[in-house]
């Protein structure tokens, strides 16, 4: 009679990190078909059969199922197991993609995870090893999952299309999380920032803080963006640059932007100029969008907020992203839970567009897998 | 008799007079109270030892801090549940009896069989739930896990009993409800010292298993069969002010003691196959957690289900409004038992059935008891006879209840028409207001709208029509009489009800409705299209359920509409007609015609009633080809074709609208985006609104929650087969078409880009983000320079002693009017008197802040942790209470689920059969709510402890009976130990007064839920049933249990320390497998294996630490996994026919089958008990060799050998003589002999000297010739290296010549 909840069905690939994810939290089945069935190379990528091995290795006693083309998959959750891992993750996405979903699962280990992930650290597509270590942690503190452990750490930086970077990812484990009331951004009191350089002069992480700066000073005087150039071993196998920038509020709210360079023998060559003042305005636009919670992890507040005790929670988020709106259906048919969502104009000029208010009862999650003595 | 009455006085020594007394005497003396020996003798009060006083203030605080909870935020609902109060004892002591007692104190009613759960109205802000426990083990246990509170009733004439223990063994385990003794049978006793030493005794047994203190009653005796009035009144007052402590379990999962149960499934689908899966309502108070849809649940004793469908239904058993007096007025006094067949209103989703067994309809005959006995008798076989009956025939139900409908009865009727309703209340204002809508002015309501409803009711009406039958004719006619009067009233509300169904928003639309709301141009137009969705909402799940009464009733209803609406009967009739195929279609569609195909047949209906009857005639067909093709393709080319024709016919303004609406309908399957009921206006935007999607997403304020949600909740089930729709939205990233499909394999990234960037360098748009950053603008509250005005405001008089400068605060206007411009235009926009007010305000908000602020200064000083923790969970409780406060419980809902204390009415489909056929009101069904992955199986390891009581230990791989979470299951447990290394070591036997581990393949369950085994749940016997208790310590889907394996071998080659060992391993891979292990013999050499041999197979080599014999057995001592057997079997108690309930088995033990079925156990002989027979060791003689002997000292050395056994006589030899002569001869040789030996030693000693002579000399010669030697070679290769210098020094002189050459 029991274990046969019920398996919830998909057609395509999109979202597929967000449907393990929750399929592993909430204990249900989950059966995707269709995956990329009308084009020419069908079936899983690399880095989305990397990623189901990764999900293979937190969990115990998971079945994963592949057809032969690789067009459907089925996946019965396990439970999730931690302990110290490794993972080489395929050059074709970069760690983000992978740490991501980890964010999400770390907190509710039997052992707390401590993981190395190999692979491609700063991309142009997925938020960056830096914008991960400077938004979500501070994120999950504020759902009351901290420590000394709590660490992402960069040892090597890899670019693509080679990668070569290797970061350590360590998390706790809890029982339960923290009540949430986070309603009120604050203002922005300063603006940090890494630029960082492998495989190119040194110079052109100067550079982009420069021009960076040019921007941002009109609006703030503190500022400081931290240059980092990675030589030797640590500085992977393709040369590269980038920026990523963050802004933090009196309320410890972080907004994060980046920007990364094209990778070697694809696309134009960008001047690190350039690079810069987008960079900088890219963290306006984020700034202008507003929120407690960055647009990034806005899907992974919501999931902290989703598996909390039976009391209510609220966060203020700038506008949705298609991915969090995605994520938000996907937390219905899992969780069987609705978020209010309110439309909030903010009632002063000049702070920027609208808010969305989600205010939402936890379903009474507790870690599962963490033993009692 | 005079001197009797003069007394004595008799001063008081006790007793609190005689304390005042003494206390106001030792004032006088001075010696008064505490206080003043405190001032009186200060020193006794000093501090005599700082060690002391640091201990004894340590100790006072770790008393105080044991007190204290953990707090807990307090997720009581405003309006709780009713409080379930189980009563539960052995047989025959009284349980019934106390029931009915409350129940009749607290209602002024009796009840006379109790069936299930009856709740009452205890009081102004408390409901009881009361319900029996028999001493089924099952029902046990179940109740145990619902109750709040328990009345445990004791015969005290008998003393306690096993049930009594075992139930409180249960309640201990899953959490300790409060429990409240109550003594029966006191007057058995005739010698009133011996009532109360048993008083005493059994009062402070159970203090011992309860706590010390706890509430023990008396209930004296009889008197006509009932206890005394009194004492249930005091035990009843009690019960109604009793504090509940939370219980984890209880608070943590919801759960519903159902009151009520119904058979939905198609009566068509039982008549096939009798045995078919069943679909059933449960009715109940939801408690304990928010409840959501499609959640699971479990039902101890029948199984896990999905719930299908959940919906709140009013509440019939409600608490009064709130009023200003003391008590309750009789009115108020509710029962509710719908099992027992009392309580006065009987919702369904779409029907209402009224009881007259009600509290107050047969008052007057409450001193005949039988009669009203009689007649609620009647009541509950007419209800049972519901159930069976909705299986076989659908009107013959309804005729039951007909007989009940009078004018009141009408007014009470309250349509709960959809699954998600309004309110009891709002419902009926809803209602009247329409009723009396649709008499006033016929005409004004379109009559579409009204001719609709006829269709609609006529076509369900000639479906039951189709389906009359003998049975219900003459149900009919028996009840003719009675239902005459009402009929015409009852007809019309039941049309009303009808009305108010299609008035009140479905679910999906309500969505539409809030939309319109906030966007209000839109509103307008609004309603008469909603009310068209409605309808079709209506019609499709109309079709779609099989709920006979719903269409029992409303065929009724149209035969009403025959009556009373005499015109365009013919018509009417066409339309039945038609309407009667299109319901044959339907039928076959079964639930797959989407709403747009109702809605589209539905608007062919209403323009058939308006139509002309020739254009009508000539559309059935058209229409029925449609019906029938289903086809998309088909239906539209159809739907033109018609919409042509009425086109031609139609002037009219709503049928344009119609029109125009198909047409869209019909541009829009390609982008099957929000099909909402807006205005035309709205729609025609959709679509730029479509093409700039995600500019509005930034600049606009969509809908969001619809944007996210879709506009219909849509159905799980429909999500897996068309998950591209469920991305529906007005969204272009989820369009679902071609669009979705590609976005299907899209890219998976979480990353908001920015599609369409601001240009940062323009100063406007810098601007708008000016505030967001500390150097901007701040909010009046939190800017620094403003707040120091404010306080100048309040506290500006002051004078700078220094400069003597006197500063003077602001008047608090011009500190107004000197604010920002932004202010000074708000008051410009506003009036005077606005302003003053909110002047007024803004003080009052200042005030109330520079309170606040003082108070949190002032109380910070003594608050500890603890006052912090429960302060922030007190606070999380408020929100939580006032966050969904202000939302109407539909949308309410939605959000949080359903909250504990609504009536809900749960759906559940693929029920066994027998639980509706063998179902038994007496024994409690209960839904218990399971929490994420609760349902889902693996191995869950417990910490458990044999029961002291029971009888024999527990066996490994034995089956157990265990009771975890809601859940009563089989499974076969393995018991092991966890050793210093944390090993789990199997255990074959639970040891006797000791924690064990158990691991078990089953249900997943939290950590630190308590579980109870027990061995059987049939029958009952007279010991204690109770095995073990335990708890959850940890899940996994692996396990490590190990148990003892050791190998062993013979050895068969022995050199010193190494030996060969053979028949441990059969193969070399097998030895390869454990080279390096430590073994061991028996005799406790210590050795380890170090390589196979090649022959005999399996044989390797092993050293040891000293040699072995060729008797030693050697062994290797090794860890073998355990496997544990999958085996998940739930407890279907109730599944079992009635009365057969608690004779549940599951799988029996080995040791019961044996003992069945007389199979002796084949012994293995070597596991016998037997008298060992040693046999005698026999060691070989110690052996010294000579050479060993002789080395050892004296004391050592073997000196008494063995005497030389006796020679057999045979082998004596014959002693020899010798004469003289040969004497003289052996003498002689002896001496020369000697004399030889002498010269022979001599020669020896002095050649020995010669050599040793010769040898010095020789050394000597030796030296000096090594030394010549080595001069020599000295010489020589002095020479040498000479020479080779040289050659050297000429050979780079060469190659320096060379390279000048070269």
């Amino acid at each position: 009679m029991a274990g046969e909840a019920q398996c919830l069905s998909y057609a395509g690939c999109n979202f597929l990190r967000q449907r393990l994810v929750l399929a592993t939290l909430s204990g249900r089945p989950l059966k995707i078909r269709k995956i990329r069935a009308k084009e020419e190379d069908p079936g899983l990528r690399d880095f989305e059969a990397s990623f189901i091995r990764l999900i293979d290795k937190l969990t115990n006693g998971s079945q994963i199922e592949i057809n032969q083309t690789g067009t459907t998959l089925y996946y019965q959750p396990g439970l999730l197991y931690g302990g110290s891992l490794e993972h080489d993750c395929s050059p074709s996405r970069s760690i983000g993609y992978y740490l991501e979903s980890l964010l999400c699962l770390a907190p509710f280990m039997k052992h707390p995870l401590k993981i190395v992930l190999r692979g491609v650290t700063n991309d142009q597509v997925d938020p960056s090893v830096d914008v991960l270590k400077a938004t979500a942690l501070p994120l999950l503190k504020r759902f009351g999952i901290d420590g000394e452990s709590l660490e992402i750490k960069i040892n090597r930086r890899g670019m693509p299309p080679k990668g070569g970077g290797e970061i350590l990812f360590a998390c706790p484990v809890r029982k339960v999380l923290q009540p949430v009331q986070f309603t009120d951004p604050g203002k922005i009191k300063r603006i940090r920032g890494t630029a960082y350089s492998v495989r190119v002069s040194p110079q052109m992480a100067n550079r982009m803080v420069e021009s960076a700066r040019s921007i941002l000073n009109k609006f703030l005087p503190d500022i400081y963006i931290y240059t980092d150039h990675m030589k030797g071993v640590s500085s992977g196998k393709s040369p590269g640059f980038g920026m990523c920038l963050t802004a933090e509020t009196i309320n410890g709210t972080i907004l994060s932007a980046e920007l990364a360079s094209d990778p070697q023998g694809q696309g134009t060559a960008v001047l690190p100029e350039e690079l810069g003042q987008n960079c900088a305005k890219l963290l306006l636009e984020e700034v202008y969008r507003g929120g407690c919670v960055d647009s990034t992890n806005q899907s992974l507040a919501l999931l902290l907020m989703t598996l909390r005790q039976r009391d209510v929670s609220k966060v203020l988020l700038g506008p949705l992203s298609p991915y969090t709106i995605e994520f938000l259906r996907h937390l219905r048919s899992f969780f069987q839970i609705m978020f209010k969502i309110e439309t909030k104009t903010p009632e002063e000029e000049n702070i920027g567009g609208e808010k969305v208010l989600m205010t939402c009862v936890g379903i009474g999650f507790s870690n599962l897998s963490k033993s009692i003595r | 008799m005079e001197e009797k009455e003069k007394k004595k006085h008799r001063a008081k020594h006790s007793g609190p007079k005689a304390e005042k007394k003494r206390k106001r005497y030792l004032n006088d003396l001075g010696i008064g109270d505490e206080e003043n020996a405190r001032k009186r003798n200060p020193k006794a009060f000093t501090v005599q030892s700082a060690v002391r006083m640091a201990r004894t203030f340590h100790r006072t605080q770790d008393l105080k801090t044991k007190k204290h909870h953990i707090p807990v935020v307090d997720r009581t609902p405003l309006e709780p549940p009713p409080v379930v109060v189980v009563v539960v004892g052995p047989p025959k002591v009284g349980k019934s009896t106390v029931i009915k007692c409350l129940i009749k104190n607290f209602t002024r009613q009796k009840l006379v069989e109790i069936r299930g759960p009856v709740t009452i109205v205890s009081g102004k802000k408390r409901r009881l739930t009361i319900i029996e426990c028999g001493c089924d083990i099952n029902t046990m246990i179940d109740l145990a896990k619902v109750a709040d509170l328990v009345l445990m009733l004791i015969d005290a004439s008998f003393g306690f009993e096993m049930e009594t223990f075992e139930f409180l063994n249960i309640c201990q385990v899953h959490g300790f409800p409060k429990i409240m003794g109550v003594l029966t049978h006191l007057d058995a006793f005739k010698n009133n010292k011996q009532l109360r030493k048993t008083k005493k005794k059994l009062k402070h047994r159970f203090w011992t298993e309860v706590y010390p203190g706890a509430k023990l009653f008396y209930l004296s005796g009889m008197v006509h069969g009932e206890y005394q009035k009194q004492e249930i009144h005091n035990l009843g007052r009690f019960i109604s002010v009793m504090k509940f402590r939370p219980l984890t379990w209880q608070t943590s999962h919801p759960y519903v003691l159902a009151d009520r149960m119904e058979e939905l499934t198609n009566p068509e689908d039982v008549r096939i196959n009798p045995k078919c899966d069943r679909k059933i309502s449960l009715y109940g108070y939801l408690r304990g957690a928010h409840l959501k849809n499609k959640s699971q649940i479990h039902m101890p004793g029948v199984g896990d289900f999905t719930v299908s469908d959940v919906s709140f239904l009013p509440d019939p058993c409600a608490l009064p409004e709130q009023q200003k007096k003391r008590s309750l007025n009789e009115k108020e006094k509710l029962v509710y038992a719908p099992l027992s067949g009392v309580g006065g209103i009987v919702y369904d989703k779409d029907a209402v059935y009224i009881d007259l067994g009600g509290s107050h309809a047969h008052e007057k005959e409450e001193e005949e008891v039988r009669p009203n006995h009689e007649l609620v008798q009647s009541l509950i076989s007419t209800h049972s006879a519901i159930d069976v009956k909705m299986a076989s025939s659908k009107v013959s139900l309804f005729m039951d209840s007909r007989p009940l409908g009078s004018e009141d009865v009408g007014q009470e009727f309250v349509m709960p028409k959809e699954e998600r309703q309004i309110d009891l209340k709002t419902g009926r204002v809803r209602r009247k207001a329409l009723f009396e809508e649709e008499k006033e002015n016929d005409d004004a309501v379109s009559d579409e709208e009204d001719d609709q409803e006829a269709a609609a009711m006529s076509e369900d009406g000639s479906d039951g029509d189709d389906e009359d039958d003998a049975e219900e004719d003459s149900d009919r006619e028996l009840l003719e009489e009675e239902m005459a009067l009402g009929r015409g009233k009852r007809l019309k509300t039941e049309v009303t009800k009808e009305e108010v169904v299609s008035e009140l928003p479905a679910f999906a639309d309500s969505d539409d409705d809030l939309e319109m709301s906030s966007e209000g141009e839109e509103g307008k137009t609004a309603p008469e299209e909603n009310e068209m969705e409605e309808e079709d909402e209506q019609r499709t799940y109309k079709n779609e359920s099989s709920d006979s009464e719903f269409e029992a009733a409303s065929k009724r209803v149209a035969e009403s509409k025959y009556e009373i609406n005499s015109e365009d009967t013919e018509m009417r009739s066409q339309i039945s007609d038609h309407s009667r195929k299109r319901k044959a279609v339907f039928t076959t569609d079964s639930g797959n015609c989407t709403a747009e195909e109702a809605s589209e047949s539905e608007v062919e209906n209403s323009s058939l009633d308006e139509g002309d009857d020739e254009g009508s005639h000539d559309e059935l067909e058209v229409e029925e080809s449609n019906g029938k093709g289903f086809l998309h393709t088909q239906a539209k080319k159809a739907d033109s074709i018609r919409q042509t024709k009425l086109k031609a016919t139609e002037a009219k303004e709503d049928d344009v609208e119609n029109l125009l609406r198909e047409e869209e309908e019909y541009e829009e399957k390609i982008d099957f985006s929000a099909d909402t009921i807006g205005a035309l206006k709205w729609k025609e935007d959709l679509t730029q609104k479509a093409a700039q999607a995600f500019l509005r997403q930034q600049c606009s304020t969509p809908n969001l929650r619809k944007l996210v949600y879709g506009t219909a909740v849509e159905d799980e089930d429909h999500e897996s087969e068309d998950a591209a729709d469920e991305l529906g939205g007005l969204f272009r990233v989820s369009r679902p078409d071609k669009a979705s499909k590609q976005k299907a394999n899209a890219l998976d990234c979480s990353k908001f880009l920015i599609e369409k960037p601001q240009d940062w360098d323009l100063e406007e748009v810098m601007s708008s983000i000016r505030d967001c950053f500390v150097t901007g603008k701040w909010e009046d509250d939190k800017d620094a320079a403003k707040l120091l005005e404010e306080d100048e405001e309040l506290y500006g008089d002051f004078e700078d002693l220094e400069t003597g400068v006197v500063h003077k605060g602001k008047p608090a206007a011009e500190g107004d009017e000197s604010g920002s411009e932004e202010e000074e235009e708000d008051g410009k926009m506003s009036k005077p008197d606005p302003e003053e007010e909110e002047k007024k305000k803004e003080r009052m908000d200042k005030k109330r802040k520079l309170k606040e602020m003082f108070d949190a200064e002032y109380d910070e000083g003594d608050a500890t942790y603890f006052d912090d923790l429960k302060e922030e969970m007190h606070k999380q409780a408020q929100l939580n209470r006032a966050e969904f406060e202000d939302q109407d419980d539909e949308t309410r809902v939605q959000y949080e689920g359903f909250r504990p204390g609504m009536y809900v009415r749960i759906e559940i489909e693929n029920v066994p059969c027998e639980f509706v056929l063998n179902f038994d009101p007496h024994y409690p069904i209960i839904l218990g709510g399971l929490g994420n992955s609760e349902g889902n199986v693996g191995y869950v390891q417990l910490r458990l402890k044999k029961h002291r009581w029971y009888k024999k230990i527990l066996k490994t791989r034995d089956p157990l009976i265990l009771s975890l979470g809601w859940r009563r299951f089989q499974t076969i447990p393995m018991f092991y130990i966890e050793d210093h290394n944390g090993r789990h070591r199997l255990l074959k036997y639970t040891p006797q007064h000791m924690h064990c581990g158990a691991t078990f393949w089953g249900p997943i369950t939290p950590q630190g839920t308590g579980l109870l085994a027990v061995q059987s749940v049939s029958g009952t016997t007279p010991d204690f049933r109770i095995a073990a208790t335990g708890v959850v310590l940890d899940l996994d889907k692996s396990i490590t249990i190990v148990k003892k394996l050791k190998l062993t071998g013979f050895p068969f080659k022995i050199f010193k320390n190494t030996c060969f060992i053979k028949g441990m391993f059969n193969s070399q891979l097998e030895v390869a497998k454990f080279e390096g292990a430590a073994i061991r013999t028996v005799s406790g050499i210590r050795g380890q294996i170090k390589k196979a041999l090649r022959t005999p197979v399996g044989a390797f080599r092993a050293t040891f630490e000293d040699k072995l014999l060729m008797s030693d057995i050697v062994f290797v001592r090794t860890w073998y996994p355990v496997s544990i057997p999958t085996f998940y079997n739930p407890v279907t108690s109730l599944l079992k026919p009635a009365g057969e309930k608690d004779s549940w088995s599951g799988m029996k033990t080995t040791g019961q089958l044996r003992h069945e079925r007389g199979i002796k156990l084949k012994q293995n002989k070597d596991s016998l008990y037997k008298p060992i027979v040693r046999e005698k060791r026999h060691f070989n003689k110690l052996h010294i060799p000579k050479a060993l002997q002789k080395a050892l000292p004296f004391k050592n050395k073997p000196k008494n050998l063995e005497k030389k056994g006796k020679t057999p006589k045979d082998q004596w030899r014959p002693a020899v003589i010798r004469e003289p002569h040969e004497k003289k001869i052996s003498a002689l040789l002896s001496a020369l002999s000697t004399v030889n030996n002498y010269k022979i030693k001599k020669a020896k000693v002095k050649h020995r000297e010669h050599l040793k002579e010769y040898l010095k000399v020789k050394q000597k010669e030796d030296e000096q010739k090594f030394k010549r030697q080595k001069e020599a070679k000295k010489k020589i290769f002095r020479i040498l290296g000479q020479r080779e210098k040289k050659r050297q020094k000429s050979s780079l002189k060469g190659s320096s010549k060379g390279e000048k050459s070269m």
